[in-house]
This record gives structure tokens, C-alpha cells and sequence, in this order.
């Protein structure tokens, strides 16, 4: 009852897209990753990279943090980001995990009241920074975190399940992602009573520790490489590569996308290899500083002109519909393959721009 | 101890059981709805104050909290508004001046600004105050010049009504503040102190010495996508400046040219 309350007070608008064929082989993936087909699914299908690197980067890829601990890091990332889709699903994937409903509407409510160790309210306070990175999280509050126990790997993992959450958020928003079906089968009888085996299936295992993957020099390995020792370095390495590798929209698109994010969540070293980038792409440097100071320029295409100055609003926003009403008007005239590889490099640029706070002093 | 007392001893209890139960369920319903209650309360002071300092409010109460930060602040006044209050019912001129505070605060809230104080019919708002805002200066002088074309439209619905025209002045400045909580133990807000704030309300009166509507400092000017048509005005003596203060008069935006 709590719940609906809460969820009830999220607004949102019609979904962008409609369901669209999944095919075979990416259905199997995603189902052997997850278990279950997520309703997400057919509606991120044309472009499988980002279904990969969804179903890849929510998945808990940790080996120092409770993957328990990164449910209730999703749950308050995705609640503080206003995500109606993620904030349902992820709560009836509590439910079905045993959370009770009392216990899942007091962490709702304020986790800082709720019954958690001092070190998990510690965490779920630095995720929340990381998503809202105003001001970003900075070397202090790591140093928090260490003194509340948690090491440097599992302080960077838990850095890359906030944004590896924001990413989440950021698309399912922009798609406006109708409820998954799931929220609604938590309280049918036969789940109830299946719910201990289910729950089995959908627990998360703790991984083990593995080194960097090799080569590590695509886009933004300083980011990758703070994941040092975590399997979300691989899952983080791969997601940005095959983003990269996609030809639906130009690279040099994708690249001013993560300038503008980079400058909005001030991250200079991203901001600094977009520039680089961009300027081996064939753009001046001024051009680079007149399109990141005005999120304008003569150079940009048509796309480009509707995607550079859409990204900023990505970064923050109060309220959800007007960022999707927003996302209906820059989709127009776009393909539902360009539409979705767009919505997927905001999500990207804004997932790294917030694990970037690893590097920073 | 007979069956039948320990039968009444357990409907007894079974009795007491569902009402300590139906009392558990109505404290926590109450609970939700006042939970939910301060979350709205908490989302509508965010349009106010940063969202940490609410937190940090709602956390540890109120306190001397305060930061320095660079925004832009634009100061927005009527000329001649007295004057015209004059000639004026007193339920005239507020409706008028309540149409006219409106409409300005939605052409600035939405180019990204916050409307911090109304000052009789001065408006003060800033930019990059509530949330970082790389791009504030642009936005605050995007939110200017849609101000003045929500103003001829807003006069040409007074004088259709036979009402008169309003005349604005906007004054922009981009600088450091302080900003916090400030106030009295019985009124208190989320406001900015600071020389920034004082030149941008001088730079609105100086609209009145150039003849123009909008005016900006050399600050302003240098953060500025350089689409912005700008003409500069004669360095003019302020008070509390030293030297004369230079500033640009704002002509309109070219969204199709170049910002070099």
C-alpha cells in the first residue's frame, strides 16, 4: 500500500517507443543474464549494445560490496532520480528477494531512519551524492566512507553502482518506460508462494576480484582503470566500446555528447579527452569552446544542433516529464535506432561523468 | 483453571491482539501521510533553497551554513511604477503589478533562474545559485530578453484594456556571493549577500541613465555566447564603484550566426 503511495507520486509520461522485435539471440543473452526477460527488452532492442551493457551494468558486477547493498543503493538512486520504472522494478525485486514491505517503505521513507548498519547508511548517502553530484563527491567523502569500513575497491564499486543506477535511470526515463510486469506479479499467490526459489534465482552472487581488462585503451581509461580489481571494470570497459563501435550516429556525435555532460557535472578530465577527441574528429579548438560554452555551433548537424544542447538537460532534472516531453521533441524526425543510440550515449556520459569523482582529489 | 477460562482468556487476548494491530496499522498510515506530506513539503522548498541545504535542514535544523559561490544575478525593476500607482485604484495597480511579477518569473524560471526575492515591483533572480550552471550567464540573459518580449506582449493586453504600458529595467552582473541561510529566528531564506548582487541592481538603474531595457556588465559579457547582439555603452559613475562602470546594451540573440 505504502508503495503504490510512493509510486503514485511519480509522474510520468506515454512511452517513446513502442515494443519492437528482440531478436533471438540477443533475447537469449539478456535471459541467461537475468533470469527473466525484462520488459525494458523489446524496447531497447534495435540497439543491442545498449541492451548489453543494461542488462551488463545493473547486474551487480562487484566483488568488495554486498551485491545486497547495491539493491538498496539502486532502490535510493533510482528513488532520489524520480524513475518510475526502475524505482517499481526494483522495489518488487526486494519483494521477491524476501525484503518486507514495511522494511522497503521505511528505507523509502529516509534510510537514515531506517534499521541499517552506520556503515550502509554511510553508503547509501555517498551513492546518493554521486547521483546528484552537486557538489560532486569529493576525496573527504570517500574518506568517510573508508572510515565507516568500506576499501578503496568497494568505495569504487560502490561509486560504480550509483552510476551504473543513473544510467539505468536516465533511460528508462527518457523512454519513459512503461511499469515492468513484474511489479505486478509480486503479490500473486503462486509467486508468493514460489517466492523463496525465485528468490534464489534473482540472488545476486558476490564475484571474485579480477584484474583489468586488456587492452584498456579505448574512451575514458582513467575511469576504467579506478575500477581496478572489480569485474565492473570489464562490464564498464565493454559497455563504452561497443557504444563507441556502433555506427548509428557518428562518433564525433557521441563525443560531443559526453563534452557537454562532462562540463555540466564538472568533470575536467572527461571534459578534457572529449576535447581531444574532438579535435582529432577535424574540429578546432575554438569550435570546440564555442559548442561547449554555448551548446551551439555552425559545425554541428542537424542532429547534432538537437542533441548537443538536450544533453544538459540529462544531467539534472526536478521533475520527469519535462525532460521527456523534452526527449519526444529532440527524438522527432529521428529513427527509433537513432533515437535510442542518442538516449544510450546521454546515459553513458552521464554514468561516467559521475565514476569519474574516483579520480578526482 | 476450567477449559471455558482459558477459552475466555484467549478470545481476551486474540481481542486485544487485533486492536493493538488495527492501532499499528492507523499509526503507520498516519505515518505514511505525514511522510508524504514532508516529502512534498521538502520537493517545494527545492525550488527555494539548494536541495542539500533543505536537507541539511531538515537534518540538523537551521544553521550559518553558507558557501561562496559564482553566479549571475539579474535585477529587474519598473520604471516609473510609483508614478503610475498614483493615477491607479489600489486593486488596479496590484493586478496589474501581480500580472506582470508572473509573467516574469516564468520567462526566468524557465531559462534555468530562481526568482529569490520580489522587492515591491523589483525582481531579483539568480542564476547558478540553486545548481551548478555552467552555462548560467547565457541562460540569465536568454531569460532577459524573454522577459522583454513577455512584457510588449503583457502591455498590448493593458492597453487593449485601456490600461497603461509598463517599462522594465534589467540589470545583469556575473560575480562571487555568499550564499546561505539569512535571516531572523522568525523569518529566514535562502539568499545571496555581496557586491555582485549590489552592482546588478546599480547596472538595472543605469538602463535609466542609456535609455535602454537591458544592460550588462563586462562580466557578463565575458562568459557570453558571443550570439548575443551587444552595443557598449559609455562607462557610467555608480555609486560604490570607484571607476566607471562599463556595460552592453542587449539587442536580441542571432540564434542562426556564430559565437566567435
Amino acid at each position: 500500500m505504502a508503495a503504490s503511495a510512493v509510486i503514485a507520486d511519480m509522474e510520468w509520461e506515454e512511452s517513446l517507443l513502442p515494443p519492437m522485435p528482440v531478436p533471438a539471440d540477443l533475447e537469449a543473452d539478456i535471459r541467461r543474464q537475468f533470469g527473466v526477460v525484462p520488459g525494458w527488452l523489446a524496447r531497447v532492442a534495435p540497439t543491442p549494445w545498449l541492451a548489453r551493457a543494461w542488462a551488463a551494468l545493473v547486474r551487480n558486477p562487484v566483488a568488495h560490496v554486498p551485491p545486497a547493498l547495491c539493491d538498496l543503493v539502486a532502490l535510493v538512486v533510482s528513488q532520489d532520480n524520480s524513475c518510475r520504472y526502475c524505482f517499481g522494478a526494483q522495489r518488487a525485486v526486494l519483494r521477491l528477494l524476501g525484503y518486507r514491505e514495511a522494511y522497503i517503505a521505511r528505507l523509502e521513507r529516509d534510510f537514515l531512519v531506517a534499521e541499517l548498519s552506520d556503515a550502509d547508511q554511510a553508503a547509501l548517502d555517498f551513492a546518493r551524492r554521486v547521483s546528484r553530484a552537486d557538489p560532486r563527491p569529493s576525496r573527504p567523502d570517500r574518506e568517510r566512507l573508508a572510515a565507516a569500513g568500506f576499501s578503496a575497491p568497494a568505495v569504487a564499486e560502490l561509486t560504480f553502482t550509483a552510476a551504473a543506477t543513473v544510467f539505468a535511470n536516465r533511460i528508462a526515463t527518457l523512454l519513459a518506460l512503461p511499469p515492468e510486469p513484474l511489479e505486478k506479479m509480486v503479490d500473486r499467490p503462486l509467486v508468493r508462494l514460489l517466492r523463496p526459489l525465485i528468490a534464489r534465482r534473482l540472488r545476486k552472487q558476490l564475484r571474485g576480484p579480477e584484474p583489468l581488462p586488456h587492452p584498456n585503451d579505448g574512451p575514458y581509461a582513467p575511469v576504467v582503470t579506478a575500477l581496478d580489481g572489480s569485474p565492473a571494470a570489464r562490464v564498464l570497459r565493454r559497455a563504452i566500446d561497443d557504444a563507441w563501435a556502433s555506427e548509428v550516429l557518428p562518433r564525433r556525435t557521441k563525443m560531443l555528447v559526453f563534452g557537454v555532460v562532462a562540463r555540466a557535472l564538472g568533470c575536467a578530465r572527461s571534459e578534457a579527452e572529449s576535447r581531444v577527441a574532438l579535435e582529432r574528429e577535424g574540429f578546432a579548438a575554438r569550435d570546440v569552446d564555442e559548442i561547449l560554452a554555448t551548446l551551439a555551433s555552425p559545425r554541428l548537424d542537424a542532429h547534432e544542433a538537437r542533441l548537443v544542447p538536450f544533453a544538459r538537460e540529462t544531467v539534472r532534472y526536478h521533475r520527469t516529464v519535462p525532460v521527456q516531453r523534452r526527449m519526444r521533441e529532440v527524438a522527432r524526425g529521428l529513427e527509433p535506432a537513432e533515437t535510442l543510440e542518442a538516449i544510450g550515449v546521454v546515459a553513458l556520459a552521464n554514468a561516467v561523468c559521475r565514476l569519474s569523482v574516483l579520480l578526482d582529489d | 483453571m476450567s477449559w471455558a477460562a482459558v477459552l475466555v482468556a484467549l478470545a481476551a487476548l486474540a481481542v486485544q491482539a487485533w486492536r493493538t494491530r488495527r492501532t499499528v496499522t492507523g499509526l503507520e498510515q498516519r505515518l505514511e501521510a505525514a511522510h508524504r506530506e514532508l516529502e512534498g513539503l521538502q520537493r517545494a522548498f527545492e525550488r527555494f533553497a539548494p536541495a542539500e541545504v533543505v536537507e541539511h535542514v531538515i537534518a540538523e535544523g537551521i544553521s550559518a551554513r553558507s558557501e561562496k559561490k559564482e553566479i549571475t544575478v539579474l535585477f529587474a525593476d519598473l520604471k516609473g511604477f510609483t508614478e503610475l500607482g498614483e493615477g491607479l485604484a489600489p486593486a488596479e495597480l496590484v493586478t496589474i503589478l501581480n500580472g506582470y511579477l508572473a509573467r516574469m518569473s516564468q520567462a526566468i524560471v524557465e531559462h534555468r533562474g530562481h526568482v529569490s526575492k520580489f522587492l515591491g515591483d523589483g525582481i531579483l533572480a539568480l542564476f547558478g545559485a540553486l545548481e551548478a550552471n555552467p552555462w548560467q550567464t547565457n541562460d540569465a540573459i536568454h531569460a532577459a530578453l524573454a522577459m522583454r518580449g513577455a512584457l510588449a506582449d503583457y502591455n498590448a493586453t493593458l492597453l487593449a484594456a485601456g490600461r497603461p504600458a509598463l517599462e522594465m529595467g534589467v540589470g545583469v552582473h556575473r560575480g562571487p556571493v555568499v550564499a546561505g541561510l539569512i535571516g531572523s529566528e522568525g523569518l529566514m531564506e535562502y539568499g545571496v549577500i555581496g557586491r555582485t548582487v549590489n552592482v546588478a541592481s546599480r547596472v538595472e538603474r543605469l538602463t535609466r541613465t542609456h535609455g535602454v531595457d537591458i544592460l550588462i556588465t563586462e562580466a557578463a559579457r565575458t562568459a557570453l555566447d558571443g550570439r548575443f547582439r551587444l552595443r557598449p555603452m559609455p562607462p557610467a559613475a555608480v555609486k560604490g564603484i570607484a571607476s566607471a562602470l562599463a556595460t552592453f546594451a542587449v539587442e536580441g540573440f542571432d540564434a542562426g550566426g556564430t559565437a566567435r
